[in-house]
């Protein structure tokens, strides 16, 4: 029965309809919004359209001590937080002239590298998931707990970890730590395989992922594409390798790419990843215990500790891409302004646009996952 | 008096029918979360025990098809305010009823069935016809764009590979020579190398295929596929919503059911005629093997839903009309000359 008072919404004569798809949909990864016009199954117009995981970090960090933003800034993005200590420790340190003893920098580097693993896991099996197959998803999620584990032996926290502080580390590895990383290493590189068999040299998966949200080398570099999405267009650029800070520059590692830029490409980079971050580990693994030494340089009383006046830019690779933190002191005991350049934002709302445009509505979950479009980070 | 004890009979016969396939139905969806959770390295269902059954309700989380089904009795059934009321309760019965009609003319064992009728396979296929019905009218009747592109997508899956699944049953007919079920088995008789599956190989594999299709589960699920939109029963809630979910694994155990019957020699032992083996299993009854092979046929189905992503709409489309029914028609072809040359074991 339809009410008294019922009025049929008049449309245009037109074919095309408007979709929401998201803030809260199982195919979008946080909370992140996105209006598509359709015609048919056919996208004509998208509009992406975030902010609902706005938290203002930039804001909040103005208002804080320079050590108490340490406890901050892993909050930015949910998956991979080590980078974000990391990038914020070396502004700080570029600012304030710390100068980072050599164990605490391996000790740096390997929990990146860690990390890195962990979060593409993580988005392998997201890059599965909207096209069906949660075997992957689950699969990747159980292999990350070990990681989970590890982070927990060495810092006492499984996510946001907190343990990257200006000036070192916050505690030194634990005892039989390398003799267990090195474990669950040989356990996840035999594991592989296993993956391939599932995912990576799934028909169906091919079927589905090649030939879609192609990104070309142009305009890679022009719409600020940065990480696993570059390096998936044949551009082997990396900020491990072109701008090395820790201890990059004393590790062998290749910078895998990819020439076709599309969705199958981006998967298969993040897989050779996982594969060199190993490798890395391995080799900090080796060398690590030969490396003596404090794991913290000499930090003043943090409550009242004023930084000299000045601004630093430092960056790193994260596991989505380039992440760079722009501070700028006055002389304070807060810093006068942090900005994040995350990758993500970059990704998530210009080029997933440009790419689901003229696609088919089931790509564009795939296309967003593919990018590995973090929403929080985004939102900041 | 006599029609009276006919109509009775016949309604316990029902009875036993589907008061076991509903167990059926709910016990596959706790196999599936078990299963599948197997398969993808977590435990699944494994809080709620039913401790009043002996043995086997001590399995942890044995009880939770019916904890399930107690919750979603209870749950409130939101009708939208713009939706067709009378369309909108009508659709699940619509998709619910066919899936259970059909049962009518599947033989269980030799002679073990409802109706004999000798045009059972017709009517199959017009039961399962219909069950396209309910979700059309449930994405028309809740008046929500996500129902109806949901329900639109599924109802165009459904009737392309019904086409593909048609032909593989006229495969099955030209072989067998009748529509009976019944007779349909009994013309597979001897081991498992003269059931139908190895003669029909191309429309075996199409009509497994079809029916996964058919019945919307994954890799072919688009019609649900929650990534994207969100399906044709968005809008339905509590009750209404199990029985969608009920035809679903409803459909499944037939579309098993057919396979087993139609290819796999229903309730025949697979060692007929092997020296050694058949007299040691000539004891098992047949409705045994009948339910190993339908069960086994249920274990693909959720099997291929932990292994393969979706197939995007399109593609789908292209599976059925460009490669499933050329391959059944050049097999129909294929196999009109096997019959006519008498091709031993299965023709002669």
């Amino acid at each position: 029965m339809r009410p008294e008072n019922y009025q049929p919404v008049e449309h245009p004569a037109s074919q095309e309809y408007e979709l929401y798809f998201g803030p809260n949909h199982p195919g979008i990864e946080g909370n992140y919004a996105l209006k598509v016009r359709l015609t048919g199954d056919e996208i004509v117009g998208i509009r992406a359209d975030g902010g609902y995981l706005h938290r203002g970090f930039e804001k909040i960090m103005e208002d804080r001590l320079w050590i108490q933003n340490v406890a901050l800034v892993p909050r930015i993005c949910v998956p991979d937080p080590p980078p974000m200590e990391e990038t914020y420790a070396r502004a700080v340190e570029m600012i304030g002239g710390l100068e980072v003893p050599e164990r605490a920098k391996w000790i740096r580097a390997m929990i990146l590298e860690m990390s890195r693993i962990c979060g593409h896991l993580f988005i392998l099996g997201g890059t599965a998931a909207p096209i069906g197959q949660y075997s992957n998803m689950f699969w990747g999620v159980a292999d990350r707990d070990y990681f989970l584990d590890l982070f927990e032996a060495l810092t006492g926290a499984r996510v946001y970890h907190m343990f990257i502080t200006p000036g070192g580390v916050r505690r030194d590895i634990p005892d039989g730590f390398l003799d267990k990383l090195s474990h669950i290493l040989d356990y996840l590189e035999a594991r592989l395989p296993e993956y391939d068999d599932l995912f990576f040299n799934n028909p169906v998966f091919h079927k589905r992922a090649e030939g879609i949200g192609i990104i070309t080398q142009e305009q890679a570099l022009a719409w600020g594409v940065t990480g696993p999405n570059l390096r998936a267009c044949g551009l082997a650029l990396d900020v491990r390798r072109d701008d090395p800070y820790l201890i990059y520059d004393k590790l062998e590692f290749d910078i895998p790419t990819e020439t076709s830029g599309d969705v199958l490409a981006r998967t298969m980079v993040r897989r050779s990843e996982i594969i060199e971050s190993i490798k890395i580990l391995r080799q900090i693994i080796q060398h690590l215990p030969q490396i003596k030494g404090p794991i913290r340089c000499n930090l003043p009383n943090p409550l009242a500790w004023n930084l000299p006046e000045g601004d630093a830019y430092a960056r790193t690779e994260a596991q989505k891409g380039e992440l760079a933190f722009y501070a700028v002191s006055t002389g304070g005991a807060k810093p006068w302004r942090v900005h994040v350049r995350g990758p993500s934002s970059m990704h998530a709302v210009q080029v997933l646009e440009k790419l689901c445009l003229g696609g088919r509505i089931e790509d564009i979950a795939l296309i967003m996952f593919s990018l590995d479009a973090c929403p929080p980070e985004v939102d900041r | 008096m006599e029609a009276l004890y006919y109509l009775l009979l016949t309604l316990v016969k029902i009875l036993i029918i589907v008061i076991p396939l509903m167990l059926c139905v709910a016990y596959l969806t706790y196999a599936e979360r078990k299963i599948i959770g197997f398969m993808q390295v977590r435990l699944g269902p494994n809080r709620v025990n039913l401790s009043i059954i002996p043995i086997i309700g001590r399995i942890r989380g044995f009880g939770q098809p019916i904890a399930d089904a107690v919750k979603l009795m209870f749950k409130e059934i939101m009708i939208p305010s713009n939706a067709d009321r009378f369309l909108f309760v009508i659709a699940p019965v619509l998709a619910m009823a066919p899936a259970l009609a059909a049962w009518a003319v599947i033989p269980f064992a030799d002679g073990l069935v409802l109706s004999d009728i000798n045009a059972g396979l017709l009517y199959i296929l017009a039961m399962s016809s219909i069950g396209v019905y309910g979700v059309i009218v449930a994405g028309w009747a809740s008046n929500s764009k996500y129902a109806l592109l949901g329900s639109l997508r599924s109802a165009a899956q459904i009737i392309s590979y019904e086409i593909a699944m048609g032909f593989a049953l006229v495969g099955v007919l030209m072989a067998a020579g009748s529509l009976n079920l019944g007779e349909i088995v009994s013309a597979q008789q001897g081991n498992f190398l003269h059931w139908f599956w190895l003669p029909l190989l191309p429309l075996f594999l199409v009509y497994l295929i079809s029916g996964v299709a058919e019945t919307n589960r994954a890799p072919f699920d688009v019609a649900e596929g929650e990534s994207e939109i969100v399906g044709f029963h968005v809008e339905y809630s509590g009750m209404l919503f199990a029985v969608f979910f009920l035809a679903e694994y409803a459909n499944m155990i037939l579309i098993s059911a057919l396979t087993t019957l139609m290819f796999m020699g229903g309730w025949l032992s697979p060692f007929e005629g092997i020296p050694v083996l058949e007299p040691l299993f000539a004891w098992v009854p047949g409705i045994f093997w009948f339910l190993a092979k339908v069960s086994s046929v249920l274990f693909f189905f959720l099997w291929i839903r932990a292994t393969f992503p979706r197939y995007r709409y399109d593609q789908i489309m292209r599976l059925g009309w460009k490669v499933f029914i050329p391959i059944t028609l050049v097999w129909i072809l294929v196999l009109g000359v096997l019959i006519l040359m008498k091709l031993p074991p299965w023709f002669a």
